[in-house]
Order: structure tokens, then C-alpha cells, then sequence
């Protein structure tokens, strides 16, 4: 499979403190590949640096083909490349639908919008159960569907899943790793990072794990679930 | 006490409402996308009241005839001055606490500035025009034409403003950058086209109303400053950033100035701006209406 966004040598990281340090890393196309690394690692920190939330201070982001790292973030949307932020970030006092709405204001998404909705409902219908209810009310499982919601109407070619079930109950964080193979089928590329390490490496066909800012390892599920790094510090206790 | 049922009482109140409503319009959206403290923003009301005064003085043309050439000219100010000064504020990566405070210091310029150069240019003696100024009475009330006019207009541009921001893409931009600044540039919203957007049409409406005022009111290169005051007075009485809390507390102020001073007298008019400045900061700094956002 080939690679449809590549970090090469990305450093980033805040004013003077460097986060990242020369990573490497692809996103397959047509699949989902893993980011590990416990808290702390550098994960946000890569995602926000791919969306362009955070100037990398050096290397290069390519995305089908182009570099994209000089790209303000709207650009980047615009192109296919779509952050699902940690912590949600839904508007709080704008309703569900506006919330989803203003998820396709980027020019390729917005004559496309009102079909959009429909497939977002019929993928999530507890939103459509709830599209006029203020964001900031609901449910913190609720606002991650709808942040994922939002990201797709987008028309995201990659989408970045920066912890999807953070603070979910166990049904939810289900329902929400259920969902992600269905997102790969509308042919979508998935970045995802999580601390389910068990489930993410059984959806994802690569992985990497990330250690102050750097790849410590990188393999395939099964390739990891066997490395000691992997296994000592997420499954073993 | 029977002042207090009066309906011309009534009538000033809700055009002075509505005029307050208009004119704190622009000082939210600038605030709410930006976290810039204009403390122009009454200035450019006054550059509206020149245009328009010299608009009819020199050419015949009714005020209201020019209120879309008025609103680009002072909306053309506010796109210069983000241009030029605010942009680059913007983007260098700062605390909002240095934006508030630098645009503060910066805004102070640029009211010092405009209020001298258009002192030199027109004189500081204050001038004034008539127009539409027939007397009508209805149901007990008697009205100018051009406070009606001004009633009109009001309601008019803040109905359009509203509907701009809850019906369109584009108002639901700004609704979103003033929510949060993260999330907007999370889902794409080109954030520097909603900020020159937000200046534009702020400082648009605020031309607006000075071409209105100017219809009924004395202008002078220092009118500018009690609307400035009353504009901030509203902002925070409506919750900063919160739109239709601002709109509800400009015709809020408007009837709390009227009918105050009816009670007592027109000496007072100030210190009563002042008071509730100061009041609502001491009592409740997050307005009746709460903020749509803090940092
Ligand atoms: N805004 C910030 N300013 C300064 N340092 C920050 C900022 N945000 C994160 N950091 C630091 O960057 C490092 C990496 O943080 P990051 O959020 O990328 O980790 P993470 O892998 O996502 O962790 P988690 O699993 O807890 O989400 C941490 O040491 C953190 O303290
Ligand atoms: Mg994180």
C-alpha cells in the first residue's frame, strides 16, 4: 500500500521546547495505522503538527504527494486532511447541526453538505436524535460522535483520530472502534492514536510507538504485541 | 410617575436602544473573534456622522440614500487598520491578555489620531445638518422623521446582521471563531478572511449608525467617546462575544439612559454611563447573559 500523508524528520513542539523530535511515520491509504505512546509521548503533539494547529519547526509533511507543511490549517482541510482533536472541541453553544454544519464550510465540502448530514445521521442517530440540543450539553460520548461527525463533513481523505475514546464508558469506546472499520470502507486513510493498545493494534495494520518525541518501534499489529517495548509498558504490568 | 407611562418616553428610549444595539455590534464581533479592545470603535461612528454630514452639505444626498457608501467607506477603515496594525498582531503567538492589552494601547492611538486629524481638517467647533426633521404625531407621540427613520434602520441592520450570522456558512464562521479559536482552525474555517469579515463589517455598522445619529444629533470630532463607553457598557452587560446578549442589552441601556434621566435630569446622563460601567464590572463582570467563551 502506498503512503498518503508521510512525516519526514518532522520536529515540532512549543516557543522553544521541542516535542518532536525527527519523526518518521505513513499513513497507508485505504487503512489505519496506529500511533502509541503513553502519556506524554509527543501523540497530540504530532497530530496537531499534521494539521497544521502547530508550525513544525522542521522536515517535511507530504500529503498525496505535495508537501503540505508550510499549508495553513484551512488549506490543509481543504485538501483532505482532517484532525478529530483530543478533548472533542465541539462548539459548545452552538447546536448539534451547526456544529456539523460548520464541519463542511471548506470550499471542496460545502456544495456537498446537506447529503453529508444524511450519511453523518445514519451513522450516528443519536445526533440526528438531537440535532437542535446545545453541543456543551451533551454527553461526553455524545460530543466525541459528534466531533468524529463533524470531522467527516469534512470529506476527510485522512482523517486523525487523536484519542477517540478518551473518558468513554466501555459500551461507548465499543461503539466507537466498531465504527472506524466502517469509515475505511467509505475510503477513508485513518491515523489513530489510543491507549486501548489490545483493540487498536486488531483494527490497525501498522503501528508505531512513540517515546519523547521519537519512533521507538514500528511494525505491524502482531509484530508489536510481540516487541518487549510494546509489551512491557502498555499489556504487561 | 405618570413620565414613566409616557409613550414618547417610549419612543426615544427604543431609538437610542437601537442605536446602542447597532453600535456595540461591531465592538462585540471585534472583541468576540479577535480579543481586540477597540476603544476607537465610537470614532468611527463620528467618521459615519462626517460622511454622511458632508454627504448632504456638499451634494443634497440624503443620509440615507448614502448609507451603503458610508458603511464601505468606514468598513474600508477597519480593513486598512487590520491590514496594517492588527494582522501581524494576530499572528505573532501572544497571550490573549497581551492582544487585549496591546490592542487597547493601540486602539488608543489610532481614536487620538482620527479625532485630531479630523479636528484639523473640519474644524472641533461641532455642525450639524437638517433633514427630515417634519414633526409627525401618532397615537400621542411626536416623532421626526428621521428618528423614525433611524428606528427603522436600526432594527433593520441588526435583524440582517442576526440572520447573516445564525442562516449562513459564513456567520456561522464567525460564531464558531468567537466559541473558539482551536476548534475553528480545527474544521478548517479560513481564520484570517473571518477576521478581516469581522472588521469590515463592525466598523461597516458603526459608520452606519454615525450617518444616523448624524440625521438628529450635533457631531463633532469628539462625539466619538461616550459611544465608545456606551458600546463597552453594553458588551459587558451583554456577556463579551455574545451577540444577541448585546443586541438585549444595547436597548437595555437605552431605556435604563432615558428614562433615568427623565427621572432626574440630563446632568446626569454621564455619570449614570459611567456608574453602570463601573457597577456591572464590580457586581457581574461576566454580564446578565454570561460569555460565550472566557480566553
Ligand atoms: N501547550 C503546550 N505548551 C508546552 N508544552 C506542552 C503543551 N502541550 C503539550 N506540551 C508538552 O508536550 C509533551 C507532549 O505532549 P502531548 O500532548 O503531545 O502528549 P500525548 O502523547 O498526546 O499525551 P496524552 O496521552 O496524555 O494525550 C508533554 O511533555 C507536554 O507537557
Ligand atoms: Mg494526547
Amino acid at each position: 500500500m502506498s503512503a498518503i500523508l508521510q512525516a519526514r524528520e518532522l520536529v515540532s513542539g512549543y516557543g522553544d521546547v521541542r516535542i518532536l523530535h525527527a519523526v518518521d511515520l505513513s499513513v497507508a491509504e485505504g487503512g489505519i495505522t496506529a500511533v502509541l505512546g503513553s502519556n506524554g509521548a509527543g501523540k497530540t503533539t504530532l497530530f496537531r503538527t499534521l494539521a497544521g494547529l502547530l508550525a513544525a519547526g522542521a522536515g517535511h509533511i507530504e500529503f498525496c504527494g505535495s508537501p503540505i507543511e508550510t499549508l495553513p490549517s484551512h488549506v490543509r482541510v481543504e485538501r483532505g486532511v482532517v484532525l478529530v482533536p483530543e478533548g472533542r472541541l465541539v462548539f459548545p453553544d452552538m447546536s448539534v447541526e451547526e456544529n456539523l454544519r460548520i464541519g463542511s464550510v471548506n470550499a471542496r465540502a460545502r456544495s456537498k453538505c446537506s447529503k453529508t448530514l444524511s450519511t453523518v445521521y445514519d451513522l450516528f442517530p443519536r445526533l440526528d436524535e438531537r440535532r437542535s440540543q446545545a453541543a456543551g450539553t451533551l454527553s461526553g460520548g455524545e460530543q466525541q460522535m459528534l466531533a468524529l461527525g463533524r470531522g467527516l463533513m469534512a470529506l476527510p481523505k485522512v482523517l486523525l483520530l487523536d484519542e477517540p475514546t478518551l473518558g468513554l464508558a466501555p459500551t461507548m469506546a465499543k461503539q466507537i472502534f466498531e465504527i472506524i472499520p466502517n469509515l475505511v470502507e467509505l475510503g477513508l486513510s485513518i491515523l489513530i492514536a489510543e491507549q486501548d493498545v489490545h483493540r487498536t493494534l486488531q483494527c490497525a495494520q501498522f503501528g508505531y510507538v512513540l517515546e519523547n518525541g521519537k519512533v521507538a518501534v514500528s511494525g505491524t499489529g502482531p509484530e508489536l504485541m510481540q516487541t518487549p517495548a510494546v509489551s512491557e509498558a502498555f499489556l504487561g504490568h | 410617575m405618570d413620565i414613566l407611562f409616557s409613550p414618547q418616553l417610549l419612543f426615544s428610549a427604543l431609538v437610542l436602544g437601537a442605536l446602542y444595539a447597532l453600535i456595540a455590534l461591531g465592538l462585540n464581533l471585534v472583541y468576540g473573534t479577535m480579543r481586540l479592545l477597540n476603544i476607537a470603535h465610537g470614532d468611527l461612528v463620528m467618521i459615519g456622522a462626517y460622511a454622511a454630514f458632508w454627504l448632504f452639505t456638499l451634494t443634497g444626498i440624503s443620509p440615507l440614500i448614502g448609507l451603503p457608501v458610508i458603511a464601505v467607506l468606514t468598513a474600508g477603515v477597519g480593513v486598512a487598520l487590520y491590514s496594517v496594525l492588527f494582522r501581524g498582531q494576530l499572528e505573532g503567538t501572544q497571550s490573549v491578555a497581551q492582544l487585549e492589552a496591546n490592542s487597547l494601547l493601540l486602539f488608543f492611538g489610532i481614536s487620538v489620531v482620527l479625532q485630531n486629524v479630523m479636528a484639523l481638517a473640519f474644524t472641533a467647533s461641532p455642525r450639524a445638518y437638517r433633514h427630515l426633521d417634519d414633526v409627525y404625531h401618532v397615537a400621542g407621540v411626536a416623532m421626526t422623521g428621521n428618528r423614525v427613520a433611524t428606528l427603522l434602520i436600526a432594527v433593520l441592520v441588526l435583524a440582517g446582521v442576526v440572520i447573516f450570522l445564525k442562516s449562513t456558512i459564513y456567520g456561522l464562521a464567525v460564531t464558531a471563531l468567537i466559541q473558539s479559536r482551536d476548534a475553528a482552525k480545527v474544521v478548517g474555517i479560513n481564520v484570517s478572511q473571518v477576521q478581516v469579515g469581522s472588521f469590515a463589517l463592525g466598523f461597516g455598522v458603526a459608520g452606519i449608525a454615525g450617518a444616523l445619529i448624524s440625521m438628529a444629533e450635533q457631531i463633532s470630532p469628539f462625539m466619538g467617546f461616550p459611544f465608545t463607553i456606551a458600546a463597552f457598557v453594553v458588551i459587558i452587560l451583554g456577556g463579551l462575544g455574545n451577540i444577541a446578549g448585546g443586541i438585549i442589552a444595547g436597548v437595555l441601556l437605552g431605556f435604563i439612559e432615558i428614562y433615568a434621566v427623565a427621572l432626574t435630569s440630563a446632568t446626569y446622563r454621564s455619570i449614570l454611563l459611567y456608574g453602570i460601567f463601573v457597577g456591572v464590572l464590580l457586581i457581574r463582570p461576566q454580564g446578565l447573559f454570561g460569555k460565550t467563551r472566557g480566553g
